[in-house]
């Protein structure tokens, strides 16, 4: 972007653009610009001159010019306005449309402020203005009517508060020169005219631009146009609320001035006004400099000829081209057949594994291996356990054992379903359709934990269609259109959920019967409207009295064009391998939260559901990728990009994963109470299997279906689990243990060493790290001892800890 | 939300520490990796961005208000109970006779009188006192928010690596609500496992497991060192990073001397140990303040179980005398040090005691209207808030929730009430709800 001269314009002035960009003048700039050509920030600043009677009002402002080039480049420049004067107070002020958006601006209605459920010192209005008549009535009726002073409007309590002449919890908040403070005061002057129904209603927003290419250290004007049922339209730039999604790449202000410093990569910019919301995108390339950018095309180029034409990596090969990135060079044999089996199976491979894997010279090793692990038991086990904490298997917080009972069986089905690659529309479908005993039919036990509806709703939401949908319980969600009549309609669709059998009047119930009930409804808690059932976003299903609304909801779910269900399957598996979602956070899609590569996540889900929700495929297809196999290490070429997967991202092994990984390593398997001897921590019935080590690095309680619940947070306790457990310690110095067979399996210190890496690390130590330990074995009088502490010291480094 | 309000401590780089806390909300998408490097940097100025800190005696079961801090002698017998009243040095306020102790430093202290909730279940109402939220119900009883505990970890951080910010004393309790739920396990309390009474005290944790020697740990120590050279910067997250510290940390606590000598009760003098009690009550509060002297910011000490439902007077014979003890000489102990204004102690449980006996002698749960008690950190002494009615039952004036007790705790411990953490499902929740401040006391 190039900023142009700063200029003083009168009414029909030109500006023109440094010499060289060959284009033209531009004139009347506050007026509508011709669509193309140029177009006219929201001003950025206003020039007031105080009046005779000590009033401001603003003369001239200042805009931005974003001038569009014919080489398809765009300018700005910046110029003073002069404005007509009265603008502001011949318009009619409405409640709705021109004094909401004011308090949402100023933050008065946020959730820490007087939006929140209590209010703030006594006065309440509604989270983020999405009720107009609760806001007039406080504003207007409440506290004996002293907020509002229509007799002197600068003296009410409103504007005393806002500008903090009188002490205010939330400091100054609003200048007396702004505009909204003219807004306000002329309002009140005006009478505080009430909202009616006639009022002018906002339909739409118009955000420009909508997308850009940025540099580094530029900045890009938004301008936002309200649309209302009036036929009429303004410039609400100044009055929308903005969120950038990337706060490290481009930051926004108040004003809608979109900034970016010395970061690369993608940025969503949410606009809002009103309940209407729109979403900028931005792309920061990694390299702006023509020679350079010769060079990194004529790299990717080399490595298109190496790809193949598998649709994946073409698209991820495009992003990369239109980033300006080149990825990190492919992890070496040993890294990935760790990697992926850990990715596929949970666990760790075994030395043999490794060192059959590295001697295997086939082209097409690393797709037999995938087919190999896929149809491992440990595949099913292993993801089974992802879905028992999505579906919230749980076993805790039931205060006894008989009301336990359930979770073995429904994690069984759930591993069966993935042994037999059970199609995943069905697998689903199973689920939400469950009738009849729980002991009989164990999807029906999902039902257990899924009990009320914000439950049901949440669940489904989160779980299936990959949406966060609980703000819209008690509010309009604040980013997205989500309202309470989306979440309520999507609740009465279980409405007729029926249960009985077990301790039907008991909160938690054992062996239930679900079944669908004769009637139930669902009301919305503000109308107190009566819901009838439908999908998010869609329309009510059409249904007879002996139709079951879940069966509906199933089939609205796996249809081919749903706009939700197979991508949040695609995202999650994505995510699982990749280590971030092509939508991040996985289980929020909005469209304020677009997807880093859109064509790319087109794709693979185009391809799951042709596929007919064949998962084992689409771990073939993710996991199979160019840019799985990539290391981990960035480069100069990528360093700095988290966002279009350019190197691989590592992650610390999960609970399970890890509690396994040192048993397997250590050859003593764990000892869980009330379960076979012999158990892995991936096999576990449920989450409440008293296990500290689990607790302690992040299993989660099941107490969501959001997989955020597993936490990678590091913690104190798990590095004193790691260095001073009495249960590592245990499994080290155990008599059948690895220590003991195998200073008897090798006797020579070098065979030793390059076996303890192996079972550890999945490779050979280099030769530094030989010497190291052959040394040590060397040095020590005790060959069984100095092997723990090998082994100790193996486990305790990232390299272990993390899959990488 | 989240506003800057000012009133904050600044370390040298001009970043205060509620700075870190605002920045970490998901707005401004401040990552864990920052806060770390901001935590540790922190740490290495050296300088306490709150230098205040709490001990808890948390009365498990819930201790009879008025057989304690809020006596009736003009009731009843069957409400009065079996305790003389006794006068303290502070004119017009009276205890129960077995806190004679208490009374000779109730100038230092405050009770609040009108505690309530609504609750009469051991733990839900544990939840609610712990949480200042209602929450579990005792047939589906996960937690559901972070304990006051975990809270002031995460909001504050340890005043002095390796000490863990949160401490429980022998360890955690209130029905498993002293947990930091989805403000991640970093900021759970670090239990300390044992009895500080045992003449063979040793924390579990700090100590080398059996049959490692400190020899071997020194050589797994330097193995590690040059094993693990994984590169560091393929991490952007700060797991990696984290886990570094909390290695580190770690070893230095099993190896170190600064940890044991925190811990390490015989350092004190007898004399002051004898003062203090030779009970657990007593030790655990006098390691307490040790753990405090070391950087903990909240020492929770676990006692009862007050649970009499069976002749209260004998439950209350046993217990009640060393907690008066151990309560009463911290306070002196802290004033002797100069250190009372720097420490809150606290004095609660999930709920009080019903005020009329029952057939056994005992009293049943009672949560309309309890005492708790608040002592130091800059808090009013030898004042009395709120009443409850003529014999006990409901509160009679200045009704105080038990979020008004967090947000009375939290800010004289110096964090801002306008905090809010995200839940899991990323809704921001406020650390303090509708609490107020008991202004009385501040």
């Amino acid at each position: 972007m190039l900023t142009g001269p700063e200029c003083n314009l009168d009414d029909n002035s030109l500006c023109l653009l440094p010499e060289g960009m060959g284009i033209r003048a531009i004139r009347e700039i506050d007026r509508n610009p011709a669509p193309l050509q140029y177009s006219c920030s929201a001003p950025t600043a206003f020039i007031w001159r105080t009046t005779a009677a000590g009033r401001a009002v603003f003369e001239r402002l200042k805009v931005l010019f974003i001038i569009f080039l014919f080489c398809g480049n765009r300018a700005t420049s910046a110029a003073d306005v002069p404005v007509p004067q009265g603008t502001a107070a011949e318009h009619r002020i409405y409640f709705g449309t021109d004094i909401v958006p004011v308090l949402t601006k100023l933050g008065c209605n946020g959730g820490g402020c007087h939006g929140k459920a209590t209010g703030q010192n006594g006065f309440k209005i509604s989270l983020f203005g999405f009720e107009p008549d609760v806001d007039y009535a406080a504003l207007v009726h409440e506290s004996r009517g002293r907020r509002l002073l229509p007799a002197d409007p600068e003296r009410s309590l409103l504007l005393l508060k806002a500008t903090a002449r009188m002490p205010h919890g939330g400091g100054r908040r609003l200048e007396e020169s702004s505009d909204d403070y003219r807004i306000l005061c002329d309002w009140i002057a005006q009478g505080a005219t009430a909202p009616r129904n006639d009022d002018p209603r906002l339909e739409r927003i118009e955000l420009s631009p909508r997308e850009q290419v940025l540099k580094t250290n530029s900045s890009q004007q938004l301008r936002v146009v309200a649309f209302f049922s009036n036929g009429t339209s303004r410039d609400v730039t100044r009055q929308t609320v903005y969120q950038s999604n990337e706060t490290a790449i481009a930051t926004i202000d108040a004003d809608g001035l979109v900034k970016t410093d010395s970061h690369h990569g993608l940025v969503a910019v949410m606009a809002r006004f009103g309940e209407q919301i729109a979403t900028f995108h931005a792309a920061v390339p990694f390299v702006a400099d023509e020679q350079k950018l010769a060079e990194v095309q004529r790299q990717l180029d080399q490595l298109e000829r190496k790809i193949g034409e598998a649709p994946v990596d073409r698209l991820m090969l495009r992003q990369w081209r239109s980033m300006g990135i080149v990825p990190s060079e492919p992890a070496d044999d040993a890294t990935f057949v760790r990697r992926v089996t850990i990715d596929i199976c949970g666990t760790l491979p075994t030395s043999e594994e490794v060192q059959s894997y590295l001697t295997d010279t086939h082209t097409d090793k690393r797709a037999k291996l995938i087919d190999r692990l896929l149809e491992r038991p440990e595949y099913a086990s292993y993801f089974a356990l992802k879905w028992a904490d999505i579906l919230q298997n749980r076993g805790a917080g039931y205060s006894t054992g008989k009301q336990r009972a359930g979770t073995k069986l429904f994690s069984g089905w759930i591993r069966d379903s993935l042994a037999a690659n059970k199609p995943y529309d069905q697998f689903v479908s199973e689920i939400l359709t469950a009738s009849g005993s729980q002991n009989e039919n164990p999807p029906a036990i999902w039902y257990r934990t899924v009990r009320k509806s914000p439950e049901y709703v949440e669940s489904v939401a989160q779980a299936f269609l990959g949406v966060r949908i609980q703000c819209a319980q008690c509010h309009h969600h604040p980013t997205e259109s989500w309202s309470q009549a989306d979440y309520f309609g999507l609740a009465a669709v279980f409405a007729r959920v029926g249960r009985k059998g077990g301790f039907a009047d008991a909160e938690v119930p054992t062996d239930e019967i679900i079944f669908l009930k004769e009637r139930g409804e669902v009301v919305h808690p503000r109308t107190g409207e009566s819901l009838r059932p439908r999908p998010l976003g869609g329309k009510e299903f059409s249904l007879g009295s002996h139709d079951d609304p879940r069966t509906s909801l199933a089939h609205w779910m796996t249809k081919p064009d749903n706009p939700y269900f197979a991508r949040t399957m695609v995202n999650r598996m994505w995510a699982h391998f990749l280590g971030r979602g092509i939508v991040h956070p996985i289980d929020d899609a909005r469209s304020t939260n677009p997807p880093s590569n859109p064509e790319l996540f087109d794709a693979l889900s185009r391809d799951f559901i042709a596929s007919g929700y064949d998962l084992k495929q689409l771990v073939r297809s993710i996991a199979g990728s160019y840019a799985y196999g990539l290391e981990s290490a960035p480069h100069a070429g990528n360093a700095g990009d988290t966002q279009t997967f350019s190197r691989f991202i590592p992650r610390r092994l999960t609970a399970e994963v890890l509690l396994d990984g040192i048993s397997q390593a250590l050859d003593v398997p764990t000892e869980f109470p009330g379960v076979t001897p012999g158990t892995r921590a991936i096999d576990l019935p449920d989450e409440n299997v008293a296990a500290h080590f689990l607790d302690v690095f992040g299993r989660p309680a099941r107490m969501s279906a959001c997989e955020c619940e597993r936490a990678d947070a590091p913690a104190l306790t798990q590095a004193l689990e790691l260095v001073n457990s009495a249960e590592i310690q245990r499994k080290l110095s155990a008599p059948t243990g690895a220590s003991q067979q195998l200073v008897a399996r090798f006797k020579s210190n070098t065979e030793l060493a390059n076996e303890l890496f192996l079972r550890v690390l999945s490779r050979s130590p280099r030769p530094e790290e030989l010497k190291t330990a052959v040394d040590f074995l060397q040095s020590e009088p005790d060959r069984v001892e100095a092997c723990r502490s090998l082994l100790w010291s193996l486990l305790a480094t990232n390299e272990f800890l993390f899959n990488h | 939300m989240l506003l800057f309000d000012g009133s904050t401590f600044q370390n040298c780089s001009g970043t205060t520490r509620r700075n870190f806390l605002q920045l970490g909300a998901p707005l401004l998408g401040l990552g864990l990796a920052d806060l770390l490097r901001m935590e540790s940097r922190a740490a290495e100025t050296g300088r306490a961005t709150s230098h205040k800190s709490l001990i808890v005696f948390w009365t498990d079961g819930g201790l009879s208000q008025q057989d304690s801090y809020d006596v009736k002698p003009e009731a009843p017998s069957e409400y009065r109970g079996s305790f003389r009243p006794i006068s303290t040095n502070v004119p017009g306020i009276v205890l129960g006779e077995q806190l004679e102790r208490h009374a000779n430093v109730m100038d230092s202290m405050s009770l609040v009188r009108s505690v309530h909730h609504e609750n009469g279940i051991h733990a839900p109402s544990a939840h609610w006192m712990q949480t200042g939220y209602f929450g579990p119900t005792l047939a589906r009883n996960a937690a559901q928010k972070p304990s006051f505990g975990s809270v002031i970890s995460k909001s504050l951080g340890t005043r002095q690596a390796p000490m863990p910010a949160y401490v429980t004393i022998p360890k955690s309790e209130a029905f498993g609500y002293q947990g930091a739920v989805y403000l991640g396990k970093a900021y759970n309390p670090f239990e300390v496992a044992a009895d500080p009474n045992a003449p063979d005290f040793k924390v579990p944790n700090l100590s080398l497991p059996g049959g490692l020697t400190a020899r071997s740990v020194d050589s797994r120590r330097a193995l590690l060192k040059s094993f693990d050279t994984l590169r560091r910067d393929i991490d952007e997250t700060g797991t990696m990073e984290g886990l570094d510290t909390f290695k580190r940390q770690a070893l230095e606590m099993v190896t170190g001397d600064r940890m044991r000598t925190a811990f390490d009760l015989s350092l004190e003098d007898p004399k002051l140990r004898d003062e203090y009690g030779r009970h657990r009550y007593g030790q655990s509060a006098l390691l307490a303040r040790r753990l405090v002297e070391a950087g903990a910011r909240c020492v929770n000490i676990n006692t009862g179980n007050w649970d009499h439902h069976n002749d209260v007077a004998k439950g209350l014979e046993q217990h009640l005398p060393p907690l008066d003890r151990a309560i009463a000489t911290l306070v002196q102990d802290l004033k002797a040090r100069g250190q009372l204004d720097d420490v809150i102690i606290y004095c609660v449980g999930e709920f009080g005691r019903t005020p009329r006996m029952n057939g056994h002698a005992g009293r049943d749960h009672w949560s309309d209207c309890f005492s708790v008690m608040l002592a130091g950190g800059g808090l009013k002494g030898g004042r009395i808030v709120g009443a409850s009615e003529k014999w006990g039952g409901g509160v009679q004036e200045r009704l105080v929730t038990p979020l008004d007790l967090l947000a009375t705790i939290y800010q004289a411990l110096g964090i801002s009430l306008d905090i809010h953490y995200n839940d899991v499902s990323g809704r921001p929740t406020s650390i303090v709800g509708g609490g107020r401040p008991i202004q009385e006391l501040l």
